[in-house]
C-alpha cells in the first residue's frame, strides 16, 4: 500500500520539499514536516532525523536565497582560523557537489536549524514512526514491535490503531500492532489508562493474543500490586481478582512458551539432522559402501562451498542486486567441480590404497592439508557468500513458531539427495554394478564388470554429493577453508558409524536420530548450568561410544559374509 | 612390516641418540655453534619424540591407530602448566582461603553472576599441583586413568581399526572443545601462561602455599623484614619473593630441561624396547598380524590392547610435562585434531613398526618445519611459510604410497649399503 508511492520519483521530491520547510522558522510549519517526514517511510530519514536532533543539519541558503539543507560532520580550519564545513548530502551522506567539487563554505555562511527543545522529542520518536511507514514489511514489523517495547512510544499509539485496523495490513504485523498497543497500557504510559484495572484488562487481552512478549512485565506488575494493596485505592476482592487474572495470564502464556520451544527444539533437531544426513551421505557411499576412509570428506564439501561462491560471482548476486536463480545453477555446478575433484584424487591416491584404511586415512588428511592450503591462498581466510534473499525470514507454521526458509530448504535438499542416492544404487544399472563390485569384486570382475570404472564413479558419486552439501551449507553458515575440518569431519564420520556401515538407510536413522538427540540434549538445564552445544557435544559422544558397546556395528550391521569382509 | 633383522641394531640407536643428544648437542652450545634457542627448541622437539614413541608401540606393533595423542600430551602439560602456574611471578591477589590466585586465571576468571572480583577463588582441583612431585604423579595417573577407562570400553566391545581411529579423533575433538571453554577454570582459550620459576623449595617440600608460607615465617624470626613487596602485610606475595627457585628463562636451567628431555627419551626408548622385545611384545604383533587366532589361543587380546594404550598415553602426558616448562605457555590449540594427526606423520615418515623411526621422524619432521615456516629467498624462487601445510599435504601422500616402511628403511639402506627385498 505504502510501496507504490515510493518507487516513482514524485516521493522523493517530496521528502526534499519537507526538509526545505525544517528551515522556515515557524514552529508549526516544522512541526507539520516533522510529521509529513516520518510518514513517508523512507529508512534513510531515520538517520537524518538523528542528525537533526543532535544539530548537524543546516540551512545553507544560496545567493539566490534558495533553501539549501546540508548534513555537516566536522569542520577544519585553515591558518587564518577560519572555519570551514565540508559539507554532505543530508540523505545519501554523499558529498554535496558544487560545480564537481564538495562544498566547503565558512560555518558562518550556514544557518542553524536544530529543532527546540519541545521539538526535539517529537524528532525522536519520528524516528520510530518512520518504520510504520515504511513499504518494507520486515522493517514496518520491527517498527511497529519497538513501540511496545521500555521506552514505550505512546505518540505511536493511533497510528498502531491505524494499522491494526486495515484490512490491507499483513496479519502478523496487526497483531504485533495489538500487541504493541496493549504492552504499552500495561506498561502505564498510556493516559487516561494509568490506573492497576486498565492494565489488568489490558494484560488480559495480551493472554488472549498468547503474547511471549508480556511475560517479562508480569512480575513487576506483580509487585505493584503488592505494594496497592496496602494505600487501600481498592478493596480486598478487587486486589484478589487482579491476582487470580494475572496468574492465570501467566499459565497461558507459558504454556503456549513451553509448546513454542519444544516445538523449536524439534524442529532444529530436525534441520540439525538433515544437515548431518547430508553431510554423512557422501560419506556413506566412499566410506561406507567403498571402504575408503576419505579424510579428505569434509574438503570436498569445502570444495562445493567455493564453488557456489564462484557461481554467486559470476551472476554478480549481492544483497543489493539479487540475482536469485545463481543459487539454482550453484547445484549442478557444485555436484560436477567435487566429483572431478573427487576423481582426482581417486586416480592420484586412494586407487592405491583400497584395502588398506589406515594408510587411505593418512593420505586422504593430507590430500584434505593440501586442499585447505591451496584454497586458503587463492581466497584467503574468509569469503561471504550470501544467500538468495528468499532464504532470508521464515514461515511462521503457527503463532511464534517460525520456520526458517534457509533451513527448510535444506531439509528439501537433503531429502532429494538421499532419494537421488538410493534411487541411483538401488534403481539404476550403474547402481546395480556399484552393488555388485563392492559384495563381490573378484565375481563381478570374472563377470565382466569393469570394477576400476565403477571405483572411479562412485567415488565421484560421492564426493560430488559431498560438493552438494557444501552447497547447501553457505545457506546457514560460514564458508572458510578449514569449514571441513572444523565442522564437518568428525561428525560425519561418527554418523556414518553409528548407522552402520555399508546401509545408506543408517545414516537416514543415525543422522535424524543424532540430530534431534541433540538439540533436545542442549537446552537441558541442571540446577543453573544448561548443558549448551559444547556439553551437549561431550554428551552425545559418551553416548555414541555406550551404543557401540551395544551394538558394536551399528544400528544397521551388514549381515552374512558382508558382515566378515569389513 | 619391516622384520626385525632388517633394522639397525637397537643397541647402535640407542649409543648414537646418547652421544649425539648429551654429548655433541650440549658440546656444540658450549662452543658457541647452537644458540640458546636452538637448545631450547630441541628440547620441545625431543618430547615430541617420546609422543611418537608411544604411537609406534601402539599403532606399529599392536596396530591401532590412535589419533587423540596430543590430548594425553596436552593432560600432562596443563598439569605441569597448573603447577607453573601456581609459582608463577610474585604479583597477584591471596584469595580468601589463603592461595594466591594466578594470574592467567584471574584475568579470565569465570565469575558466577553477582560475584566480583574478591570472591574468585583458586579452584579445588588446581590445589594438589602446588606440589612439584604430587604434580608429576597426577600429571602422569590422569591420562594413565583416562586412557584405563576408554580402553577398557573401547576394546572390550571390540572397536578396531578404522572405528578407533575415528572414535579417538572424536574424543580428540570433544576435549579440544571442553578445554577451549572458560567455565571449566583452565583458562579457556588463553591457555596457562606468565610461567616464572621451576622448582622452588616451597613446590618440592610443602603440601600448599599456606603452610609454605607459615613455615617461611616461623623460620625467619630472627628480625629481617619480612614484608618483602611492602605493601604492609607479610603473605604468600612476600614469601614467593623470597623463594625464587629457578628462573625459566635462565640458560642453564633451559640446558637442564633439555638434558633431563634427553634422558626421558632414551628412558621411554628403553622401555619400549623392553617391552617389544620381551614375551610381552610378540603378543602385542600377534594382535597386530592375526587377533582372531591369539584370540583362538586363549589369550585376551583387549588386556595387551589396553596395556600399550596406556603406556602410549603416559608416555604423551611424560612428554607435555617435560614440554610445558620449556615452551612457557600451554593453550587448547595444542589438542587440535590436527595435532594429534601430526604424530602419526612423524611415525609414517619415521617408519612405522621401528622405535628409531619414530624417534627420527619426530627429529626430523619437525626440523623441517622449523626451517619451511620462516621465508626463504632461492634467487628464482621464494618460499613463504604458507606454503607448509601444502608440503606437509604432499609428504603425507608420499610417504603413505612411496616410502611404507618409512626414512629408517633409507637410513637402513644407506648403513648396509645393500637394497632391501620388498616382503
Amino acid at each position: 500500500m505504502y510501496g507504490s508511492e515510493n518507487a516513482n520519483g514524485l516521493n522523493k521530491d517530496k521528502i526534499l520539499e519537507d526538509m526545505k520547510k525544517l528551515a522556515s522558522g515557524d514552529n508549526k510549519i516544522v512541526t507539520q514536516a516533522v510529521k509529513d517526514l516520518a510518514k513517508s517511510g523512507d529508512i534513510r530519514l531515520e538517520s537524518f532525523f538523528e542528525m537533526y536532533r543532535q544539530g548537524s543539519i543546516y540551512n545553507w541558503p544560496s545567493k539566490s536565497g534558495d533553501i539549501r539543507i546540508v548534513l555537516n560532520e566536522e569542520t577544519f580550519m585553515d591558518d587564518d582560523f577560519n572555519e570551514f564545513a565540508p559539507l554532505l548530502h543530508p540523505l545519501s551522506k554523499e558529498p554535496f557537489l558544487i560545480n564537481g567539487e564538495q562544498a566547503k563554505p565558512d560555518l558562518f555562511e550556514l544557518e542553524d536549524i536544530s529543532p527546540g527543545r519541545k521539538l526535539r522529542s517529537l524528532v525522536n520518536s519520528s524516528k520510530f514512526l518512520l518504520r510504520l511507514f515504511s513499504p518494507d514489511l520486515e522493517t514496518r514489523l520491527s517498527g511497529v514491535k519497538k513501540c511496545g517495547d521500555p521506552p514505550f512510544l505512546p505518540d505511536a499509539l493511533p497510528n498502531l490503531e491505524e494499522i491494526s485496523n486495515n484490512k490491507n495490513e499483513d496479519a502478523k504485523v496487526r497483531h504485533t500492532a495489538k500487541e504493541s498497543m496493549e504492552l504499552m497500557i500495561l506498561g502505564g504510559v498510556v493516559e487516561g489508562k494509568k490506573s492497576i484495572k486498565d492494565r489488568v484488562l489490558a494484560l488480559e487481552k495480551l493472554g488472549n493474543l498468547k503474547s511471549l512478549r508480556a511475560l517479562a512485565r508480569i512480575d513487576p506488575l506483580e509487585t505493584e500490586l503488592s505494594a496497592i494493596s496496602k494505600t487501600k485505592d481498592y478493596t480486598k476482592t478487587e486486589i484478589k481478582n487482579f491476582k487470580k487474572s494475572i496468574s492465570s495470564v501467566r499459565t497461558k502464556i507459558e504454556g503456549h512458551k513451553e509448546k513454542v520451544e519444544w516445538s523449536g527444539n524439534l524442529f532444529r533437531g530436525f534441520s540439525y539432522g538433515s544437515v548431518l544426513i547430508l553431510i554423512a551421505l557422501g560419506l556413506a557411499i566412499t566410506f561406507g559402501l567403498m571402504g575408503v576412509i576419505n579424510m579428505a570428506h569434509g574438503e570436498l564439501m569445502m570444495i562445493g562451498a567455493y564453488t557456489t561462491y564462484e557461481v554467486q560471482l559470476m551472476f554478480g548476486h549481492s544483497p543489493d542486486n539479487p540475482v536469485n536463480h545463481y543459487y539454482l545453477f550453484a547445484l549442478p555446478l557444485a555436484f560436477c567441480t567435487a566429483a572431478v575433484v573427487g576423481l582426482i584424487i581417486e586416480a592420484l591416491v586412494v586407487r592405491h590404497l583400497y584395502n588398506r584404511p589406515l594408510e587411505s586415512l593418512l593420505a586422504t588428511w593430507g590430500v584434505g592439508l593440501f586442499l585447505i592450503q591451496v584454497i586458503r591462498i587463492i581466497y584467503g581466510d574468509n569469503i561471504g557468500v550470501n544467500s538468495p534473499t528468499w532464504a532470508r525470514g521464515g514461515y511462521e507454521i503457527y503463532q511464534d513458531i517460525v520456520l526458517p526458509y534457509a533451513r527448510l530448504y535444506l531439509l528439501g535438499l537433503s531429502i532429494s539427495c538421499v532419494c537421488f542416492v538410493y534411487f541411483i544404487i538401488r534403481k539404476t544399472r550403474f547402481g546395480m554394478l556399484i552393488r555388485a563390485t563392492m559384495q563381490n569384486r573378484d565375481m563381478a570382475n570374472s563377470l565382466g564388470v569393469r570394477t576400476r570404472k565403477i571405483d572411479r564413479l562412485t567415488f565421484a558419486l560421492g564426493s560430488g554429493i559431498a560438493g552438494v552439501a557444501g552447497y547447501g551449507w553457505t545457506i546457514i553458515g560460514g564458508v572458510t577453508p578449514d569449514m571441513g575440518q572444523t565442522n564437518f569431519i568428525v561428525d560425519s564420520f561418527l554418523v556414518v558409524v553409528t548407522g552402520g556401515v555399508g546401509e545408506l538407510i543408517g545414516v537416514v536413522y543415525s543422522g535424524l536420530g543424532i540430530g534431534i538427540l541433540t538439540k533436545l540434549i542442549e537446552p537441558l538445564e541442571i540446577g543453573t548450568f544448561t548443558i549448551g552445544p559444547v556439553w551437549g557435544k561431550v554428551i552425545l559422544l559418551a553416548l555414541i561410544v555406550a551404543f557401540i558397546q551395544y551394538r558394536p556395528s551399528g544400528l544397521f550391521a551388514p549381515k552374512g559374509r558382508l558382515a566378515d569382509k569389513k | 612390516m619391516i622384520e626385525e633383522a632388517k633394522i639397525i641394531k637397537s643397541k647402535r640407536i640407542f649409543s648414537f641418540l646418547c652421544i649425539l643428544g648429551l654429548v655433541v648437542v650440549p658440546a656444540m652450545y658450549y662452543l658457541g655453534v647452537l644458540s640458546i634457542g636452538d637448545i631450547n627448541m630441541l628440547g620441545r622437539f625431543i618430547t615430541f619424540a617420546i609422543v611418537a614413541l608411544g604411537l609406534d608401540l601402539l599403532w606399529g606393533y599392536v596396530g591401532i591407530l590412535s589419533l587423540c595423542q596430543f590430548t594425553f600430551f596436552c593432560l600432562g602439560g596443563y598439569a605441569m602448566g597448573i603447577h607453573l602456574a601456581h609459582h608463577g611471578g610474585p604479583e597477584g591477589i591471596i584469595d580468601s582461603n589463603g592461595w594466591k590466585i594466578p594470574a592467567c586465571l584471574f584475568v579470565v576468571y569465570p565469575y558466577e553472576v553477582g560475584e566480583s572480583s574478591g570472591d574468585a577463588l583458586v579452584p579445588g582441583f588446581w590445589k594438589p599441583f602446588w606440589n612439584l612431585p604430587i604434580t608429576i604423579f597426577l600429571g602422569l595417573l590422569i591420562p594413565g586413568l583416562v586412557s584405563l577407562i576408554l580402553g577398557y570400553f573401547v576394546f572390550k566391545s571390540k572397536v578396531r581399526g578404522v572405528y578407533f581411529a575415528i572414535l579417538t579423533q572424536a574424543i580428540a575433538v570433544a576435549a579440544w572443545l571442553v578445554f577451549c571453554r572458560n567455565d571449566v577454570k583452565l583458562c579457556g582459550t588463553n591457555g596457562l601462561t606468565r610461567f616464572d620459576v621451576i622448582a622452588p623449595h616451597g613446590s618440592i617440600f610443602t603440601l600448599n602455599p599456606v603452610d609454605a608460607t607459615k613455615g617461611w615465617i616461623e623460620s625467619n624470626t630472627g628480625g629481617s623484614n619480612l614484608d618483602l613487596n611492602k605493601d604492609g602485610a607479610v603473605d604468600q606475595l612476600d614469601y614467593s619473593i623470597a623463594d625464587v627457585g629457578y628462573s625459566l628463562s635462565a640458560p642453564e636451567v633451559q640446558v637442564s630441561l633439555y638434558i633431563i628431555s634427553v634422558l626421558c627419551l632414551l628412558g621411554a626408548y628403553l622401555l619400549c624396547r623392553w617391552i617389544v622385545i620381551s614375551r610381552l611384545g610378540k603378543v602385542l604383533v600377534a594382535i597386530r598380524d592375526d587377533e582372531p587366532t591369539l584370540s583362538f589361543f586363549g589369550y585376551k587380546p583387549y588386556t595387551f590392547k589396553i596395556f600399550a594404550f596406556c603406556v602410549a598415553a603416559m608416555l604423551a602426558a611424560l612428554a607435555g610435562l617435560l614440554y610445558v616448562p620449556q615452551m612457557k605457555i600451554v593453550t587448547p590449540s595444542n589438542m587440535e585434531a590436527v595435532r594429534s594427526v601430526l604424530v602419526v606423520v612423524w611415525v609414517a615418515v619415521g617408519g612405522r613398526g621401528s622405535l628409531g623411526g619414530a624417534i627420527l621422524g619426530a627429529l626430523s619432521v619437525n626440523l623441517i618445519y622449523n626451517y619451511l615456516t620462516s621465508e626463504h629467498d632461492y634467487g628464482f624462487f621464494t618460499w613463504s611459510p604458507d606454503y607448509w601445510p601444502i608440503f606437509l599435504g604432499i609428504m603425507f601422500v608420499v610417504v603413505v604410497l612411496f616410502l611404507p616402511n618409512g626414512l629408517i628403511e633409507l637410513v637402513d639402506r644407506f648403513i648396509k649399503k645393500k637394497p632391501i627385498s620388498k616382503t
